[in-house]
């Protein structure tokens, strides 16, 4: 496990390299002039313009740009904003946690509903109610994402006036940003007005919430199927049948922990896809995240946000995907043996 | 299968703690919601001419010395008491009023109430070259360079705590119009002095601190402004506590907010998409007439509209009515001259041209084109406040020429050549507006068709004769304002003769708002206001305490 562990690390920490590599060498090929890109400090600005080129080593050769480059990454200093000339990295924060709210909360509701149903359908195989699971869940899995969000806001937020179409809170509740999630920053905040603060969050999460989860929900249910109906027709299922165990034990120690095993290896390519639609996602429900913030810096060509954007969204699949498959290795030690081709 | 029974609870639970929030928490009764357009370009509107920057900063932060009340037409004192001229117009005194409080902030805490070095530093700020704070910020400062404020005061002196002098080249009667518009915000000199000490300058523009009735808070790019009320405020408080602005640039998204109540206000709302909408009365539409005006100018170098009959003709052959009938929906007053009704030297004595195609036949054959000619018109290929669709206008003005046999070309460039080819006069004739800055019907005509114009680029016409400019000039240099409007009326009557242009149309700023909040005010010059809105309960809450 260890060995394995050390080489998913080294693999996460190449993969970062050449990401900066890739980054770095944007700086060149976006239009105007590298520094500015890479800092978004404007070179009319003549003194901090000449002190960043010195600390950027912009009177050196390119190896040395790039190192000083990759320092000032490691160290926080992503430049600053074209537009806002606020600092990068300290604008990032709050938006990382906003994304990793959505999310998170997204990934949870998808399994709560993607396995359990993709469990009973495989109980029901070829049954009405597989059929009807099924088609559901295809159906579902062909809608595009942002048609769905607009669907479902025009009919719960415009027709229906059940929940709110966008934001995180009603502003008018005076909540301080501090780590970006709103239900963190409520219960840290000291509002007297905690609770009414709350509801009104979750009343403003509750639908994008679920316009993410349905895509990956619907995976989960099929890969939960099939995986399912793999596991129950092997010997030691029939076995443990002819044994006398109850079926609800049968499911619940037997069939349930080896069908999941194949669940656990999708989750990695499950989250890519959730963050590729939690960019959509946040934009049209104006949701303050990485998502709707790099698509903002695109629009205004704000170079340095952009960087900062695309390296904070890579990193962050690639971290979930490494720690995904370090936890399906340890969790199912089969799978180590065979990475390692072991006998 | 209890199982699955808890499983299918679970979402039916989630779902159940979703009921939408009670709107009565005292943060949501107790606040607006005003979702703007845009994000402003800084806090200080001396920077920029940009509609959204004012609607966010002058009337919530700032006080001006004097403003302008639109139903009386009048100036009134705002900061300063009182002002008197002297020495033949070339020096106006203010006496301030005192004990006015600037706001206290996290960044700033006053230690003095509001004095004539505040109004020395706010002024020397862009007058002055040398002033530390000149070049902060970019520098430049549109509106008092194209109002010619900066040229025509020579000195801004503290005579003593509350009173403050402004000497000026000459005499000029838009100069207390000038003085209050919404570029003319006062700063704090001592938040400035204390931000040279720290070392950020720069934060003047971004942390702003000013007298006005709200308190800047916070600015979240994209997202939010917020402002809270300032208690210490010279005049009545605020009735509410709170001002937000939920920044939504897209005007579907910004109707639905409305829609569904995470907006108390919009502007610029799609008037038509919401009468179509069911909302019953939940939702008002407000409307001001704005001080612009839609016109069509003649390059009076370009043959044949160097002719005044055939200028006459073109003038009666178009059908206006139809134009904006078509063009704005309603939404805009068929104008009656260069002035609209905002203005306080307005008459309602039409002088435009009616519709009237036999005249304008008669015209052309008197002009010598009985066969009729070939020109351009050129249209803007944005949309403006004044023209939302010049392209469809140009296109109604063709036909309505083909009937007197006149063959017009619509000519359209992107929009920055577009400027570019017409200051450099390629046009035959353009269909393009102006919006004023202040109140001072000068601002109408002097941008427009003096020969001044001709070298800053605003004279579409092409126009020059220095007998109108004398006019202009004796007009501004009047003092009674009778007088005053005797003479616009003998200069619209000019324009009217020579019809370098034709004035079409005076469209309307349009704002929607829930009809439980009430008292936002669009003056017909500047940026919205909330110092007096408040929600319904509110009112009744405060009366007993």
């Amino acid at each position: 496990m260890i060995r394995y562990t050390l080489r998913r690390l080294t693999l996460l920490i190449v993969t970062l390299w050449l990401l900066t590599v890739f980054l770095f060498s944007l700086n060149y090929f976006f239009p105007g002039d590298p520094l500015t890109n890479m800092t978004g400090i404007r070179a009319s600005n003549t003194l901090s313009y000449q002190l960043a080129a010195e600390a950027r080593g912009f009177d050196a050769s390119i190896i040395s740009q790039y190192i000083n480059f990759v320092g000032h990454f490691v160290r926080g200093d992503w430049g600053q904003s074209l537009t806002t000339q606020r600092d990068v990295f300290t604008d990032l924060i709050p938006l990382l946690g906003g994304t990793l709210e959505l999310s998170l909360l997204a990934m949870i509701l998808a399994m709560v509903i993607g396995a359990p149903l993709g469990l009973y359908a495989a109980g029901q195989q070829r049954g009405s109610m597989d059929r009807l699971a099924m088609g559901v869940s295809l159906s579902a899995y062909s809608i595009p994402v942002f048609w769905l969000a607009q669907l479902l806001i025009l009919l719960f937020a415009v027709k229906l006036r059940w929940t709110p179409i966008s934001g995180q809170i009603n502003p008018l509740f005076d909540i301080d940003v501090y780590s970006g999630s709103i239900i963190v920053d409520i219960l840290i905040s000291d509002n007297p007005y905690k609770q009414a603060a709350l509801l009104d969050a979750i009343n403003h999460l509750w639908l994008p919430v679920i316009v993410l989860a349905i895509m990956p929900a619907t995976m989960l249910m099929r890969i939960t199927r099939n995986s399912m109906l793999e596991v129950l027709q092997q010997n030691y299922i029939r076995a443990a049948r002819a044994r006398g165990l109850t079926e609800t034990r049968i499911l619940l120690r037997h069939v349930l922990p080896n069908a999941m095993q194949p669940v656990v290896r999708q989750l990695g390519l499950m989250f890519s896809i959730l963050m590729s639609n939690i960019i959509i996602t946040e934009v049209i429900f104006n949701w303050p995240g990485l998502g709707s913030w790099l698509v903002k810096s695109i629009y205004e060509r704000d170079y340095p946000v952009m960087q900062g954007g695309l390296f904070a969204f890579a990193a962050l699949i690639l971290l979930v995907n490494v720690l995904v498959e370090l936890f399906h290795a340890w969790r199912y030690p089969q799978v180590r043996k065979e990475l390692y081709a072991e006998r | 299968m209890s199982i699955w029974r808890l499983w299918l609870l679970t979402p039916i639970l989630t779902l159940a703690a979703c009921t939408p929030a009670s709107h009565d928490v005292a943060p949501l009764r107790n606040g607006i919601v005003y979702c703007s357009e845009g994000n402003p370009e800084s806090f200080n509107p001396q920077l920029g001419t940009s509609g959204t920057t004012i609607d966010a900063t002058s009337a919530q932060i700032y006080d001006r010395l004097i403003d302008y009340d639109d139903h009386q037409q009048k100036f009134v004192p705002a900061l300063a008491e009182s002002w008197q001229t002297l020495d033949n117009g070339t020096r106006y005194r203010f006496t301030l009023r005192p004990n006015v409080q600037f706001h206290q902030a996290p960044w700033f805490t006053p230690s003095r109430a509001f004095n004539a070095d505040d109004v020395v530093f706010t002024f020397k700020r862009w007058l002055n070259e040398d002033h530390p704070y000149h070049e902060v910020n970019g520098g430049s400062y549109p509106f008092f360079t194209a109002s010619g404020l900066s040229r025509l005061i020579t000195d801004v002196v503290a005579v003593n705590e509350t009173t403050v002098d402004f000497y000026l080249k000459h005499s000029n009667s838009s100069f207390l119009a000038n003085l209050a518009t919404d570029f003319a915000v006062i700063l704090s000199a001592e938040y400035g002095a204390e931000l040279l000490v720290r070392g950020e300058p720069a934060e003047i523009d971004k942390q702003p601190i000013g007298t006005g009735p709200f308190v800047f808070e916070e600015f979240r790019k994209d997202l939010i402004i917020r402002y809270q009320r300032h208690d210490d405020y010279w005049r009545e408080p605020a009735h509410i506590e709170q001002l937000v602005y939920s920044i939504t640039p897209n005007a579907n998204k910004r109707m639905l907010k409305l829609i569904t109540g995470e907006c108390d206000v919009i502007p610029y709302p799609l008037v038509e998409e919401l009468a179509q909408l069911d909302t019953g009365d939940e939702i008002q539409i407000s409307s001001t007439v704005n001080p612009n005006i839609a016109f069509w100018a003649f390059n009076t170098e370009h043959p044949p509209f160097d002719d005044v009959l055939v200028r006459r003709a073109m003038a009666s052959a178009i059908n206006r009515k139809a134009i904006i009938q078509t063009i704005y929906n309603g939404n805009a007053k068929l104008a009656t001259g260069v002035l609209p009704e905002t203005s306080w030297a307005y008459s309602p004595v039409d002088q435009t041209y009616g519709y009237n195609p036999e005249r304008a036949r008669e015209l052309l054959i008197e002009a010598g084109y009985g066969d009729g000619f070939e020109f351009d018109i050129w249209a803007m290929p944005v949309q403006r406040a004044y023209n939302p669709n010049a392209q469809k206008m140009a296109e109604l003005i063709q036909s309505d020429l083909a009937q007197i046999g006149v063959t017009a070309n619509i000519v359209s460039y992107e929009w920055n050549a577009f400027r570019r080819r017409l200051a450099r006069d390629e046009h035959d004739s353009v269909l393009i507006g102006w919006i004023a800055d202040n109140a001072d019907p000068d601002n109408f005509f002097r941008p427009l068709l003096s020969c001044n114009a001709l070298n800053v680029g605003t004279n579409r016409a092409n126009w020059c004769e220095p007998g109108f400019d004398d006019l202009l000039v004796q007009a501004i240099s009047e003092e009674n304002t009778d007088s005053r409007k005797k003479l616009y009326q003998e200069v619209e009557n000019w324009v009217y003769r020579e019809a370098p242009l034709v004035p079409i149309a005076n469209s309307m700023r349009f704002q929607a708002h829930r009809s439980d909040v009430h008292g936002v005010e669009v003056p017909a010059y500047g940026g919205v206001s909330f110092r007096n809105a408040y929600r319904d309960g509110k009112r009744e809450q405060e009366a007993q305490p």
